[in-house]
């Protein structure tokens, strides 16, 4: 049997509130196979981003455990990229684009030239080839969203976290974005866990989709998203299978089924 | 007409309006008279002062411990505002202290100050650091305390240490709130300097303003004191200039 690139077992959160105890989380077992791409759905305010904090080493668990790769998580593990929901809070402002995108690269020991060449692949893939001098608020929402991508695939990541990634840019821009983290997908195949509110996307994008429900939360679900890549909007949203998955998820995010 | 108006700083307008209304009370005014200059007899005032030597002396030695002073609080406080700002703990326990200081104004320690060091420019400077350093350092620390908690974890994702944070986010984000406090500590530099010739008998244009006034000459005086509104204006000029290159970024 393969080692899951994570593996969350019995993991259970609780937070000290000046009315007692919080409990967020409760016994949640779930692995990631290696390359697979899982959404986490659920209802606000459900813990979805509680979950997200323990697998990027931001916080630790109360109970249970967490393993990448077979190791234990104890802080934020190597090879760990991220995308945010806020772009603007997690770009620096004050740095170009480029400097952006190659900061987080200064610790992989490579070659001035090499770090250079990294960044123009990167931002090549996210089609912004030319914003390297700009400066993030020189660009709009989605172009800068496209940066934070560029930023975590340069660091070529085992693990990809993301939390709502798309919910603050139009929906236009919010598809393009969503097709460009399937050709990143299928260019790179990175071990990827997503936050979602939106069951379409999640339905679209995904591998597996993670239901999270109750109160403290648990795995409520799992589902397997049976439909062949490539995808694309217009062919896998008119897909029987698309429609039937988007119906059974939001039943169970709503607590109907 | 309205044309010409519009090519006219706006500046400029409302000095000259401001100059109208100090000669108008000046001449007409209950305070008309001989103690009481006009705004011509400022000018006056400062134009004879512009030609005699102690007059520039007296600014180069004001200048001299506003400058130095205010050099001086700026390179300990900013790293020492940093350095409190790191840790919840350090400010928290820091900050009342730092508040405490902060409040005392700067010209209730001139009896203290003359006792130790004696009336000269070294006491004008100790005075312009006392001024400054505890409001630029609390500045500076509040600052960093303030930088966007999404940035911060986000660079612990990308697994960046304590130093890189301070400097590439810390830093740069605290530098706004670094900008206010040095614009402030700027004009303050300059009225401590200048409060330590007038009631510590240090040297400079405080001095002069003293010996100016108690020998009766009311036109350089007031001629005294538009130099310093001059100098307060170019001073704060500069500072700001500096800034915007520095932090492009902000208010974007």
């Amino acid at each position: 049997m393969t080692i899951p690139a994570i593996s969350i077992r019995d993991v259970t959160m609780d937070y000290p509130t000046p009315d007692g105890v919080n409990h967020v989380l409760d016994h949640v077992s779930y692995d990631v196979a290696e390359g697979h791409f899982v959404s986490i759905v659920g209802p606000s305010g459900v813990g979805k981003t509680t979950l997200l904090r323990l697998l990027t080493g931001l916080a630790s668990p109360t109970g249970g455990e967490i393993h990448v790769r077979g190791e234990r998580l104890t802080s934020s593990p190597e090879g760990l990229a991220v995308v945010l929901q806020d772009y603007t809070r997690s770009l620096m402002p004050w740095l170009t684009v480029a400097k952006n995108i190659s900061l987080p690269l200064r610790r992989a020991k490579m070659s001035r030239s090499a770090v250079q060449e990294r960044v123009q692949e990167s931002l090549a893939e996210v089609g912004l080839t030319g914003t390297e001098r700009s400066y993030p608020w020189q660009l709009s929402g989605g172009m800068q969203q496209r940066v934070s991508i560029a930023r975590a695939i340069a660091v070529r990541p085992s693990i990809l976290v993301m939390d709502e990634p798309f919910a603050s840019v139009d929906a236009q821009t919010r598809f393009d974005l969503e097709d460009l983290v399937l050709k990143v997908r299928d260019d790179f195949g990175i071990t990827t866990v997503m936050v979602t509110h939106d069951i379409d996307e999640a339905v679209y994008l995904s591998d597996e989709i993670v239901v999270l429900h109750g109160k403290p939360a648990a795995v409520r679900d799992v589902v397997k998203v049976e439909i062949p890549f490539p995808r694309s909007q217009m062919a896998t949203r008119n897909d029987h299978r698309f429609a039937e998955l988007r119906t059974r998820v939001y039943g169970m995010v709503r607590g109907l089924e | 007409m309205p044309g010409i108006i519009r090519r006219i700083p706006a500046g400029v307008i409302s000095t000259i309006i401001a100059l109208l209304i100090w000669q108008l009370i000046g001449s007409f005014g209950p305070l008309a008279g001989d103690s009481f200059a006009t705004a011509s007899e400022a000018i006056a005032g400062l134009a004879s002062l512009l030609t005699d030597s102690t007059f520039w002396a007296a600014v180069g030695q004001t200048l001299q411990m506003a400058v130095i002073g205010f050099v001086i609080s700026i390179v300990i406080a900013v790293p020492l505002g940093l350095l409190i700002g790191l840790s919840r703990f350090s400010y928290r326990s820091t900050k009342f202290t730092f508040d405490f200081f902060k409040v005392i104004p700067p010209i209730v320690i001139i009896p203290i100050a003359i006792l130790a060091i004696g009336p000269n420019i070294t006491m004008g400077v100790v005075l312009v650091i006392f001024a400054n350093v505890f409001a630029v350092a609390i500045q500076t620390a509040y600052g960093v305390r303030d930088t966007d908690p999404v940035l911060l974890e986000t660079m612990r994702c990308y697994r960046f240490g304590i130093l890189q944070q301070l400097l590439y986010a810390r830093l740069p984000s605290a530098s706004a709130q670094i900008a206010v406090a040095i614009r402030l500590a700027a004009s303050a530099a300059l009225i401590v300097a200048v409060v330590a010739g007038l009631v510590g008998g240090a040297p400079g244009l405080g001095n002069l303003l003293m010996r100016l006034q108690s020998g009766g000459q009311v036109e350089k005086t007031y001629g005294v004191l538009l130099a310093l509104g001059i100098l307060g204006i170019l001073m704060s000029r500069l500072i700001v200039r500096g800034q915007r290159r520095i932090i492009f970024w902000s208010g974007r």
